[in-house]
C-alpha cells in the first residue's frame, strides 16, 4: 500500500491492539477463573487471581470421566484425520485424471459442499442406525471420514505437482498407487499439513452429531462431557473453566502451530470453490 | 464352444487392455470411498428428509403419506416456527454487521503495518475453537456476578444493578449473537484479507495519478474488487444460523421461553426432544429453503455470479 505517515501509523496500531484486547479478554477471563480458589462469585469480582492454584485441572481429571472423553475423542479424531488424508489424497488424484462426467463429478462435489451437514441430521441418524453404527466410533466419525474442501486442497497441490514427474514415475512402473504415495504425496507436505489441521479440528469440536447418535456416557467426546458437566453443575465451580481451558488447549496449540496451512484450507475452501 | 469361450475371453482381454477402460475403472475406485461417504451422509439425507417431511413417521411402524400437513400444522399452528423463524433471520441479519467490522479490521491489518500478522493471529485465534467451549466462557462473562461484562458496566457506572443478559427476553438474543460474532469475526477477516490481496496495485496507483481521495478509492476500487469475498462472508453468516446449534445449546438452550430459539434447535428439540422425526424434517425443508433463498439473494446483491462455483 501507499506509505503512511507516522502519526496514522499509531492510530492503526491503537485501534488494532483495543480490537486484539477485546478479542482476548474471554480467553483471560476463563483462564483466570480456572485458577481462581476462593468462591468464583464473590462481588466484585478479582481481575488478578488471588494466590492463584491448578486444583481445579485435578478435580477435572478425576472426579468425571475426562480421560474417557479425552480417549473417545482421540480415537474419533484420529480416525477421522488418517481417513480425510488417504480418502481425499485418493479421490483428489481421480480428479486429476481426465474422464468422461468428470464436469459432473465436479459440480456433484460442488454442490455437495453447499448442504450443511446440520441440514440432514435426521435422516443421517436413521442412516447410522440402519447400519448399526449409533454408539460407535465409526458412527461418529462417519459423517466427517472425507471432506470436500480437503480433496480440493489435494487436488490444486496435485496439479502444481509436474506432469513429466508423474510419467516419468509410471515409465519406471511404479504402480497407481506408489504413484500417489511416493511422488504425489512428499511433494504436496503443505496439502497433507492442511488437510490434517483441518481434519482434527472439525472432528474435535464436533458437537451436534455426537449428541444425536451417543446414548451411553461411555462413548462421550469432550464437548459432550463439558456440556454434561454444565448441566450437573451448573456454572457453579472453577473446575468447569478449567474443563474448558483443557478442551481448547490442543485446539489453540494446533492452530498456532499449523497457522498458515490452516487458513489456507479454509481459504482455498472459500476462494477457488 | 471352446472357441467360443476362448473368444469371450479373449475380448474381455482387450477390453480390460483398453487404457481408457483402465483409466476409468481406476477413478471409480479411486473416488469411490469419497462418493460413498457424500452419498451416505450428504444426497441421500437430503431426499430422505424432503420425503420423511411428507409423510407420518414413527419408529415402529411403516410410513404412511401425510401429504402436507406437517407444513400446515408449521405454518398454521407452530408459534415456536414462527419465533424461530424471526430468531433466526435476526441473527443472520446481525451478520452484516460483523462483516463491516471485519472490512474494518482487514483494511487496518492489511498494511506493511509492523505486527499485523500477530494481530491477525489474535482476531483469528477465536475461529477454530471448540463452539461448545466458547459458549461456556460467554455465559460465564455475561454473568451477573462473576462476569466480567456486568462487572465493567457497574465500574463504569452504565448500570446501577446487573443485567441478567442471558435470563432477559429483551438481552438473550442479542448477548448470544455477540458471542456469535466473536467466534467468527476472525473467519470473516481472512476471507477479506484474501480478496483484498487479490486486488492489482495497478488500480490504486492509477487512482492516485488521476488525484481520487483515498475514500474514493476505497469506494470506487476497494469494494467493488471484494464483491466475492463479500458474497462468501455473506454465505458464511448465512450457514452459521445452522451452526450455531452449539453456542446456542450451551448458553440458552434456546431460552428464556422461546427467546433465543433458532430453526436448528426448534428441528433438534422436535426429532430428538419429542422424536417428531417428520415435523423435523419439514422444519428442516424449510430451513433449507430459506438458507437457498438467502444465499440467491445475496449473490444477486453481489452483483451476479460472485463466487462462481464453475471457476477451478
Amino acid at each position: 500500500m501507499i506509505p503512511m505517515r507516522r502519526h496514522s501509523q499509531y492510530m492503526r496500531h491503537a485501534a488494532l491492539v483495543g480490537v486484539s484486547a477485546i478479542m482476548l479478554l474471554p480467553f483471560y477471563w476463563v483462564l483466570k477463573t480456572a485458577v481462581t480458589n476462593e468462591n468464583i462469585y464473590a462481588y466484585p469480582p478479582r481481575l488478578l487471581p488471588e494466590s492463584p492454584h491448578l486444583f481445579n485441572f485435578v478435580d477435572v481429571w478425576y472426579f468425571i470421566p475426562f480421560p474417557r472423553y479425552l480417549l473417545n475423542s482421540l480415537v474419533v479424531s484420529v480416525l477421522v484425520v488418517a481417513s480425510n488424508v488417504v480418502f481425499n489424497a485418493m479421490a483428489a488424484y481421480a480428479l486429476t485424471k481426465n474422464f468422461p462426467g468428470k464436469r459432473a463429478m465436479l459440480l456433484l462435489f460442488l454442490s455437495c459442499m453447499l448442504i450443511p451437514f446440520q441440514a440432514t441430521i435426521i435422516p443421517a441418524y436413521l442412516i447410522t442406525s440402519k447400519l448399526g453404527l449409533l454408539n460407535s466410533y465409526l458412527g461418529l466419525a462417519f459423517p466427517l471420514l472425507s471432506t470436500i474442501v480437503c480433496i480440493f486442497v489435494f487436488k490444486a497441490a496435485f496439479e502444481a505437482v509436474p506432469q513429466s514427474l508423474v510419467d516419468a514415475a509410471r515409465i519406471d512402473g511404479l504402480s497407481e498407487g506408489r504413484i500417489i504415495l511416493r511422488v504425489l504425496m512428499p511433494l504436496s507436505t503443505a496439502a497433507v499439513a492442511t488437510n490434517v489441521v483441518l481434519a482434527f479440528i472439525w472432528s474435535w469440536n464436533a458437537f451436534l452429531w455426537p449428541l444425536i447418535i451417543t446414548r451411553e456416557p461411555t462413548m462421550q467426546t469432550l464437548p459432550l462431557g463439558l456440556a454434561r458437566f454444565l448441566s450437573y453443575m451448573e456454572d457453579t465451580t472453577g473446575a468447569l473453566y478449567a474443563f474448558a481451558v483443557m478442551v481448547l488447549a490442543p485446539s489453540i496449540f494446533v492452530f498456532l502451530m499449523a497457522q498458515k496451512e490452516f487458513i489456507r484450507g479454509l481459504t482455498s475452501g472459500a476462494t477457488k470453490g | 464352444m471352446m472357441q467360443a469361450a476362448g473368444q469371450v475371453s479373449g475380448e474381455r482381454g482387450a477390453w480390460w487392455r483398453k487404457k481408457r477402460t483402465r483409466e476409468l475403472v481406476l477413478v471409480t475406485c479411486l473416488l469411490l470411498p469419497s462418493l460413498a461417504i457424500f452419498f451416505l451422509y450428504r444426497v441421500l439425507p437430503l431426499g430422505w428428509n424432503l420425503l420423511l417431511s411428507v409423510q407420518y413417521w414413527s419408529p415402529l411402524k411403516p410410513p404412511r403419506w401425510a401429504g402436507l400437513d406437517h407444513y400446515e400444522e408449521m405454518l398454521l399452528y407452530d408459534d415456536v416456527f414462527w419465533q424461530s423463524l424471526k430468531n433466526t433471520l435476526i441473527f443472520i441479519g446481525a451478520s452484516p454487521f460483523a462483516i463491516a467490522l471485519a472490512l474494518g479490521i482487514a483494511l487496518l491489518v492489511n498494511s506493511d503495518l509492523k505486527g499485523a500478522a500477530v494481530y491477525r493471529s489474535i482476531v483469528f485465534l477465536s475461529y477454530p475453537l471448540m463452539t461448545v467451549a466458547v459458549g461456556i466462557i460467554w455465559r460465564w462473562m455475561y454473568d451477573e456476578r462473576g462476569g466480567i461484562i456486568n462487572f465493567a458496566l457497574r465500574e463504569i457506572g452504565l448500570v446501577a444493578k446487573p443485567i441478567p443478559f442471558l435470563q432477559s427476553f429483551d438481552w438473550a438474543l442479542p448477548s448470544v449473537i455477540v458471542a456469535e460474532i466473536w467466534q467468527v469475526l476472525g473467519f470473516y477477516m481472512i476471507i477479506i484479507l484474501t480478496g483484498l490481496q487479490s486486488i492489482p496495485q495497478h488500480l490504486y496507483e492509477a487512482a492516485s495519478i488521476d488525484g481520487a481521495p483515498r475514500l474514493a478509492q476505497f469506494w470506487r476500487i476497494t469494494l467493488p474488487m471484494l464483491r466475492p469475498s463479500l458474497f462468501l462472508c455473506a454465505v458464511v453468516g448465512i450457514l452459521n444460523s445452522f451452526t450455531s446449534f452449539d453456542l446456542i445449546y450451551v448458553m440458552t438452550n434456546g431460552g428464556p421461553g422461546h427467546a433465543t430459539e433458532l430453526l436448528i434447535t426448534h428441528i433438534y428439540k422436535s426429532g430428538f426432544g419429542q422424536t417428531k422425526f417428520d415435523y423435523a424434517a419439514a422444519l428442516t425443508v424449510v430451513q433449507f429453503i430459506l438458507l437457498l433463498a438467502l444465499t440467491y439473494l445475496a449473490n444477486r446483491a453481489a452483483g451476479g455470479n460472485a463466487g462462481s462455483l464453475e471457476r477451478q
